[in-house]
């Protein structure tokens, strides 16, 4: 059976069977944990004594505990990244066995922060580099060894390039003419309005 | 089969007899946890002053046993051969000349260890680069420095590897037909897991 939270696709058999891991907790427990796994996948620090403490009434073993943490990440950032409503995500929880209150906590939980999820799943999104900065500086060359007076003016550009992986900033440093400075700009302004269009 | 010791390690394991019944289970246990953790130079010193020993006879004693142990577990297979084993290994050390229940404590050491040193062996062949995980990306080229309006979608990957524990990326990129004939590929391959051929080799290896 297909199910839109797993992308049209069969729904993973490991998420089935923590499915009735999770019904052992208590609905209220459950959208309390909800809430430390979506801080967990926006980035921020897990409290994982909170989880315990909340999960020592169902008594779940330490493997249950991380399992359970490992199916509610699996279902939130799942139906995000397949752009589910909370609704849909709530009767297909449903579906697979997950008792109506547990399904409505989860699901409440889940589109108070729909969309910051999706906006830090894209920002995760992969991507090679990114453009730090840009700095420059305009100079004007009066003489050189080659001809004693040159009279031009000169760009100076440094591109601050971060690369996604190790966190590094790589400086690439470039030096223009005043012309090839202008094509750069001309072209570069024909690209933004290219991206403005699509915007 | 049986395992050839050489004049210094039976030098080494010499020393056994004289430390006594006790003394085993502890340059054992010693043993063991070189072969899990690497040398301990401190244990070593607290079993020769506990022992009444000099250290370094402990520390050739321990490392004769751990020698015994690998080269044991190493040579001859276990579960389904296992009287085979046995009787190789009683055999192997007869050479020693110890005593009997030196000899029986030395064939019960080996025993009970011996699953875990080879899971440890296991673990010590080199290893090619495997897979960790791959992040993808789809893009559409509309519009370039040469040629505006265009329609080139491209798929765009991130290759995670894991070599003993070093992590590399490989970048790779390609079009979608591309993309379709690598997926039939792996397909295939997959799909040959099912022809009798393998069927019949993994049939035999279980």
């Amino acid at each position: 059976q297909r199910f839109r939270f797993c992308g049209d696709l069969d729904c993973p058999d490991w998420v089935l069977a923590e499915i009735s891991t999770l019904a052992k907790i208590s609905s209220v427990k459950l959208k309390l944990i909800c809430a430390q796994v979506l801080r967990d996948l926006l980035g921020e620090a897990i409290e994982y004594d909170k989880i315990l403490k909340l999960t020592s009434d169902a008594k779940l073993e330490s493997g249950d505990v991380k399992a359970t943490i490992a199916v509610l990440g699996f279902i939130l950032s799942s139906a995000a990244k397949h752009n589910v409503d909370s609704e849909s995500l709530s009767s297909e929880l449903q579906q697979l066995g997950l008792p109506k209150e547990h399904a409505s906590g989860l699901c409440r939980s889940y589109e108070e922060k729909q969309s910051s999820l999706q906006d830090r799943l894209r920002a995760c999104s992969l991507r090679l580099s990114q453009l730090g900065s840009v700095r420059w500086r305009v100079d004007y060359t009066l003489s050189s060894s080659e001809l004693q007076e040159v009279n031009e003016p000169v760009v100076h550009l440094t591109f601050n390039v971060r690369d996604r992986e190790c966190e590094k900033m790589t400086a690439v440093p470039v030096t223009l003419s005043a012309n090839k400075f202008q094509v750069l700009l001309a072209e570069l302004k024909q690209a933004q309005t290219l991206m403005n269009t699509l915007l | 089969m049986l395992l050839v010791l050489s004049a210094e390690h039976r030098a080494h394991l010499g020393c056994l007899p004289r430390a006594g019944g006790a003394a085993i289970g502890e340059l054992g246990r010693l043993a063991l946890e070189q072969l899990r953790r690497g040398a301990a130079p401190r244990a070593c010193e607290t079993a020769a002053r506990k022992l009444n020993v000099g250290v370094d006879t402990i520390q050739h004693g321990v490392e004769g046993l751990m020698y015994l142990l690998t080269e044991s577990s190493k040579l001859m297979a276990s579960i389904p051969f296992r009287k085979i084993s046995e009787v190789d290994f009683q055999d192997s050390i007869h050479v020693l000349g110890f005593s009997d229940e030196l000899n029986k404590s030395l064939l019960q050491l080996y025993l009970d260890n011996r699953k875990e040193i080879r899971s440890i062996l296991g673990e010590l062949v080199p290893r090619l680069p495997s897979y960790h995980s791959l992040e993808w990306r789809l893009d559409v080229q509309l519009a370039s420095r040469s040629l505006r309006q265009q329609i080139k979608p491209a798929v765009t990957m991130k290759l995670h590897l894991n070599q003993n524990e070093d992590q590399t990326a490989q970048v790779l990129q390609t079009d979608p037909a591309t993309l379709l004939h690598l997926i039939q590929q792996l397909e295939q391959a997959l799909g040959e897991m099912k022809m009798n051929h393998c069927r019949r080799i993994v049939r035999n290896m279980k």
